[in-house]
C-alpha cells in the first residue's frame, strides 16, 4: 500500500438471484459498483492501470454467500457511515455491502487469510430426513478421505484435516440442512456439496442437495478458528 | 392470460447450463414496471452477451420506459443447451425483467442486425409459441415487429412479420406503440390494426403488399393492396442533439462484447464507399456537440461504473471535434484508470495522431485499417479514398510511436476485381510489413505483427454494387489461392472470413419472399446460430433450397439489369436510384467521388427528400 492510500474492507452478500455469477462476474459488477459509489480509489501502477481490488477466496458460481469480502484501496479518507451509504447506493441488493471499516496497511490479504468457511447445504428428498442423512455423513467422514474428479483431474481430500468440526444436520423445510465447517488450503477447497452428494449417493438415498450457502468466512490464526475478517 | 412468473422453473434449469448469469436479470440499470399497462419485449436473434451492447435496443428501451403505463423488457435466444432444457421443461422464452411469457407482451421487436440472424428469428418465435408467420396470429398474440439494419430489403423475413420499421427508431416506437394500443384498447380487428400502423411514415406492413410474377414466374414487383403507401421511406432523426443518448442503460454482469459505456457520437458517413450499406442507409451525417458528447460521457461513466468508454459512429475520428473531444476527456480521466476508445480509424496520419491521444503514450493495443482493394485502380472502383501513401504513412508513423500490431482488412471478389489486383493485397501487405519493420527499434522486430483480414464482398442493396453479382464458391475459392500464393509468411496472421457464409449472406441479402420458406425449413432441419461458425452447416441450406425449388446462385452470382424490378424497389433510404446509377457508372469508369461533408453535395438526394440536412459542429479536417 503506497503512502496515502487507506485500506477499506467491505462485507458483502452474494445471495438470491446473483448466486448465479461467476466469480469474475462478481468481481467486475463490485468494481463498478465502487466507481460508481463516487470513491476515489487508488488506481495500480503499470501498463494498464485499473482499480486496487482484491477478493477473497471465490465462490461456485450457483454457491450462495452471506459474508464474503474485499478489500479496496481509497486515496482519500471518507468516514466509514459515508462509505457504507454510498455503496449501497451503488450496489446491486443481492450484492450489497452489510458493513465496512478500514483495516491496518500491513494486515495479511483476504486470499491468504480466509481459511475456514462455514456452508449450509440444503437437502430435499424423499430420503431427506435428518437421521438418514447423519449416518450417511458418517459412513463417508469413516472413510477419512474424499476422491473428487473435476474434469481430467482427480483430486483427494484428506477429511480430518478438511473438516475441522464435526457437522451438524438440522431439519429445515422439504428436508434438511447440513451445517459444516471446511478449512481451505493452497491445495484446493472441498466443495461441501460435493462431499454431500457422495454421501448420499453412497448411502443410495433418494436426496439431493438444493442449494448451497458459505454463511461465514473467518481468518483462523494460532488454533482459533472462528476470527471475522472485520 | 396468466402472466405467470417463470422465475422459480428458470432457476431449476440454471445449475446445468453455461453462463447461467445470462438468464437472471437484476443487472445494474435494468427498469422495472410491473404495474405498466402495455408491456413491449426487445429481442435481439443471438445470445446476451452478443445482444446487449445492442445500442438500438438501448435507445428503444430507454424511449419506451419513459413513458407512463408502458414497460419495455429485454430477451435473447438462450443458447443450445439452455434451449434444450427450456423445451423439455416447457418453458417459454421469458423477458428478463418480469420473467414473464414473452408470447403474452402486447408487443415484441425484434431486430435484424445481420443476414445471418435469420433462423435465430424462428428460434426465439418457436421459443415463445407465437406462429412463425404473421398470416397464422391473431389478437391474442403479441405484435411482432422488426427493425435494423436488415430492413432494406426486408421480403425474406417479411412474412415472419406483422409489421416492420424501415429506418430510425426513435420518434417512431413511441408512435407505434401509442397506435398499436389505442387499437387495441378499442378493440378492433386485426386487420384494422395492422391498417393503421402502416399509416405510420416509415412502418412496412407485409401482408398489406403482394408480389407479382409473371408466367414463367419471374418477379415483377411489390405492389401495395388497398391504400397502403406504393414505396415506404425510411424515418430520420432530423437533430441528434434532440434525442439524449440513454445513459442509465443496462449495465451486464456477463462479459459481454463491447464491454463499456458507449455514446453515438455522430450518425451517418458519406464518404461514399460504394460497397458500403451503412455508408448509403444511414444518411445523412449528423454530429452531436463537443459539449453534448463530453457531458454524457462523463455522466453516463458515473451512472454506469464502466472503466472505459466507447465514442462509436460509423467514422469516429471523422467528427469534426474528435481532437477536442479526446482532449477534454483525457483530460478528465486522467487517473482514474479509465480509458476511452475508437472503434474505427482513418486510414491517415490524422487517424493515427487521435489513436495515440486515445492511448496517452501508454498502452499500445493494436491499430485496425480498411484499405479494403489492393490496388489504387481497385479502391478507385470502390470509391475508397485511401492511397497506398496514405496507409504506409499511417503504419510508419504508428510503428515509430510503439504500436507491434497492426490489422488490415481487405475484400475480394468486388466488382471489375482482376487476379492482379487479388496479387496486389498480397503485395501491399509485403510493404507494410517492410515499412512497420523499417520503423521498428532492430531489438523489438520479433514482436511486429500484420494481421490480414480479408472477406468475401457481398453485394447489399440500396448501394450502387446492388445490381453486381458475387462471385460463385469456387471462384472465392481460386481468388483465395491466387492470395495465398501472393502474401508472405513470417510476421503475418491470415484470416479468412468463412466464404459458404458469405454466400448465404448474399443469397439472404437480396432474396424475395421465397426465401422466407427457405428460412423455414433450415430452421426445422437444424440451422440456428449461423453466424457461429462452429454452427454454421451449409448443408442444412443446400437441402431447405432444394426442399423449396429455389436456386441460390440465381440470387447470388446474377448480374441484374439497370431496368429489371428489385424486390426492395418498395423499400427507400433516401438516397435516389438516380444516384445509385451514377455512382455504379463511376465506379465502372473508376472515377471518385468527394465526401460531402468535406466539400459540395454529390446529389444523393437524401437531404432534400427527408427534409433533413448534415448536421456538423464544427469544420471537418479531410
Amino acid at each position: 500500500m503506497a503512502s496515502g492510500e487507506y485500506r477499506l474492507r467491505v462485507r458483502y452478500g452474494k445471495v438470491g438471484r446473483l448466486r448465479w455469477l461467476s466469480h469474475l462476474e462478481v468481481v467486475r459488477a463490485l468494481e463498478r459498483a465502487t466507481r460508481r459509489a463516487g470513491l476515489k480509489y487508488a488506481v495500480t501502477q503499470g501498463f494498464s492501470p485499473h482499480i486496487k481490488i482484491a477478493f477473497g477466496p471465490a465462490l461456485p458460481v450457483g454457491t450462495a454467500g452471506e459474508n464474503e469480502y474485499y478489500d479496496v484501496w481509497l486515496t482519500r479518507y471518507t468516514g466509514i457511515d459515508e462509505v457504507f451509504k454510498r455503496l449501497v447506493d451503488a450496489t446491486a441488493e443481492d450484492l450489497a455491502p452489510t458493513a465496512v471499516g478500514y483495516v491496518p496497511e500491513r494486515e495479511v490479504s483476504l486470499a491468504a487469510g480466509i481459511t475456514v468457511a462455514v456452508y449450509h447445504v440444503e437437502v430435499e428428498g424423499r430420503d431427506s430426513e435428518v437421521g438418514k442423512v447423519q449416518s450417511a455423513l458418517a459412513g463417508i467422514v469413516e472413510l477419512g478421505t474424499l476422491t473428487v474428479q473435476h474434469r481430467d483431474k482427480q483430486k483427494v481430500f484428506d477429511l480430518t484435516r478438511s473438516l475441522p468440526e464435526e457437522m451438524r444436520v438440522k431439519e429445515a423445510e422439504g428436508g434438511c440442512t447440513v451445517e459444516l465447517t471446511v478449512r481451505m488450503g493452497p491445495e484446493g477447497s472441498l466443495r461441501p456439496e460435493l462431499l454431500v452428494r457422495a454421501a448420499l449417493s453412497s448411502a443410495s438415498l433418494d436426496a439431493s442437495v438444493r442449494s448451497t450457502t458459505r454463511v461465514e468466512t473467518y481468518f483462523e490464526s494460532e488454533g482459533e478458528l472462528h476470527t471475522r475478517p472485520l | 392470460m396468466t402472466q405467470e412468473d417463470l422465475w422459480p422453473r428458470v432457476e431449476a434449469l440454471l445449475g446445468r447450463v453455461e453462463r447461467p448469469a445470462r438468464y437472471i436479470d437484476r443487472e445494474w440499470g435494468a427498469v422495472h414496471k410491473p404495474e405498466a399497462g402495455y408491456r413491449a419485449v426487445f429481442v435481439y436473434p443471438d445470445t446476451y452477451e452478443v445482444g446487449q451492447p445492442n445500442q438500438a435496443i438501448a435507445i428503444l428501451y430507454d424511449r419506451l420506459n419513459a413513458v407512463a403505463d408502458v414497460a419495455a423488457e429485454r430477451a435473447y435466444v438462450p443458447w443450445l443447451d439452455m434451449a434444450a432444457l427450456m423445451r423439455e421443461n416447457g418453458v417459454p422464452l421469458f423477458s428478463l425483467e418480469s420473467c414473464k411469457p414473452v408470447c403474452e407482451s402486447d408487443l415484441l421487436g425484434i431486430t435484424l442486425p445481420h443476414e445471418l440472424s435469420y433462423t435465430n428469428v424462428l428460434e426465439a418465435l418457436d421459443l415463445t409459441g407465437i406462429p412463425f408467420r404473421s398470416a397464422d396470429r391473431d389478437v391474442s398474440h403479441p405484435l411482432v415487429v422488426g427493425g435494423g439494419p436488415c430492413v432494406y430489403n426486408p421480403e425474406p423475413v417479411a412474412p415472419f412479420f406483422d409489421a416492420i420499421l424501415i429506418g430510425e427508431g426513435e420518434d417512431a416506437i413511441l408512435e407505434i406503440v401509442a397506435v398499436h394500443r389505442e387499437a387495441k384498447n378499442a378493440g378492433v380487428s386485426r386487420t384494422e390494426i395492422l391498417t393503421r400502423l402502416a399509416e405510420i411514415p416509415g412502418v412496412y406492413v407485409p401482408s398489406l403488399y403482394t408480389e407479382t410474377r409473371d408466367g414463367s414466374g419471374a418477379f415483377k414487383g411489390i405492389e401495395p393492396l388497398g391504400n397502403a403507401p406504393a414505396q415506404i421511406t425510411k424515418r430520420v432523426v432530423g437533430d441528434l442533439e434532440s434525442v439524449a443518448p440513454p445513459v442509465r442503460g443496462v449495465v451486464p454482469f456477463v462479459d459481454v462484447i463491447h464491454d463499456r459505456f458507449s455514446v453515438e457520437i455522430l450518425r451517418g458517413c458519406t464518404r461514399g464507399c460504394r460497397f458500403c450499406q451503412a455508408g448509403m442507409v444511414y444518411r445523412p451525417v449528423r454530429e452531436r456537440s463537443a459539449d453534448t458528447v463530453v457531458r454524457e460521457v462523463m455522466s453516463g461513466l458515473a451512472c454506469s461504473g464502466y472503466d472505459e468508454a466507447s465514442l462509436t459512429s460509423l467514422s469516429t475520428t471523422d467528427h469534426s471535434q474528435i481532437e477536442e473531444i479526446l482532449r477534454r476527456l483525457h483530460r478528465r480521466l486522467e487517473g482514474t484508470g479509465v480509458s476511452v476508445s475508437l472503434p474505427s480509424l482513418r486510414v491517415d496520419a490524422f487517424g493515427v495522431e487521435m489513436a495515440h491521444l486515445v492511448s496517452g503514450g501508454g498502452k499500445k493495443s493494436g491499430l485496425t485499417f480498411a484499405p479494403e482493394a489492393g490496388t489504387q485502380r481497385l479502391r478507385d472502383v470502390i470509391n475508397k479514398n485511401v492511397t497506398e501513401e496514405d496507409l504506409l504513412g499511417s503504419v510508419e508513423r504508428a510503428f515509430a510511436a510503439g504500436w507491434r500490431r497492426v490489422k488490415l482488412y481487405f475484400m475480394i471478389g468486388l466488382p471489375t476485381e482482376t487476379d492482379a489486383d487479388v496479387q496486389g493485397i498480397g503485395e501491399l501487405v509485403t510493404r507494410t510489413f517492410a515499412v512497420a519493420r523499417a520503423a521498428t527499434p532492430p531489438s523489438a522486430r520479433g514482436s511486429i505483427r500484420v494481421a490480414v483480414s480479408v472477406s468475401t464482398f457481398v453485394p447489399k442493396t440500396q448501394t450502387p454494387f446492388q445490381w453486381e453479382a458475387q462471385i460463385p464458391l469456387d471462384e472465392v475459392r481460386r481468388r483465395q489461392a491466387i492470395l495465398r500464393d501472393s502474401m508472405p509468411r513470417k510476421g503475418i496472421d491470415l484470416h479468412w472470413h468463412d466464404a459458404q457464409e458469405s454466400f448465404l449472406e448474399g443469397v439472404m441479402a437480396r432474396g424475395g419472399r421465397e426465401i422466407a420458406d427457405v428460412i423455414e425449413s433450415a430452421w426445422r432441419g437444424g440451422a440456428k446460430f449461423d453466424a457461429w461458425t462452429e454452427q454454421f452447416r451449409l448443408q442444412r441450406w443446400a437441402d431447405a433450397f432444394e426442399c423449396c425449388g429455389v436456386d441460390p446462385s440465381a440470387i447470388a452470382n446474377r448480374q441484374r439489369t439497370e431496368d429489371e424490378p428489385l424486390p426492395w424497389d418498395h423499400i427507400s433510404a433516401g438516397v435516389s436510384r438516380k444516384y445509385l446509377l451514377s455512382e455504379r457508372a463511376r465506379a465502372l469508369g473508376t472515377v471518385t467521388t468527394p465526401d460531402c461533408s468535406f466539400g459540395s453535395c454529390t446529389g444523393c438526394d437524401v437531404c432534400g427528400d427527408l427534409g433533413v440536412e448534415v448536421v456538423l459542429g464544427g469544420e471537418r479536417r479531410g
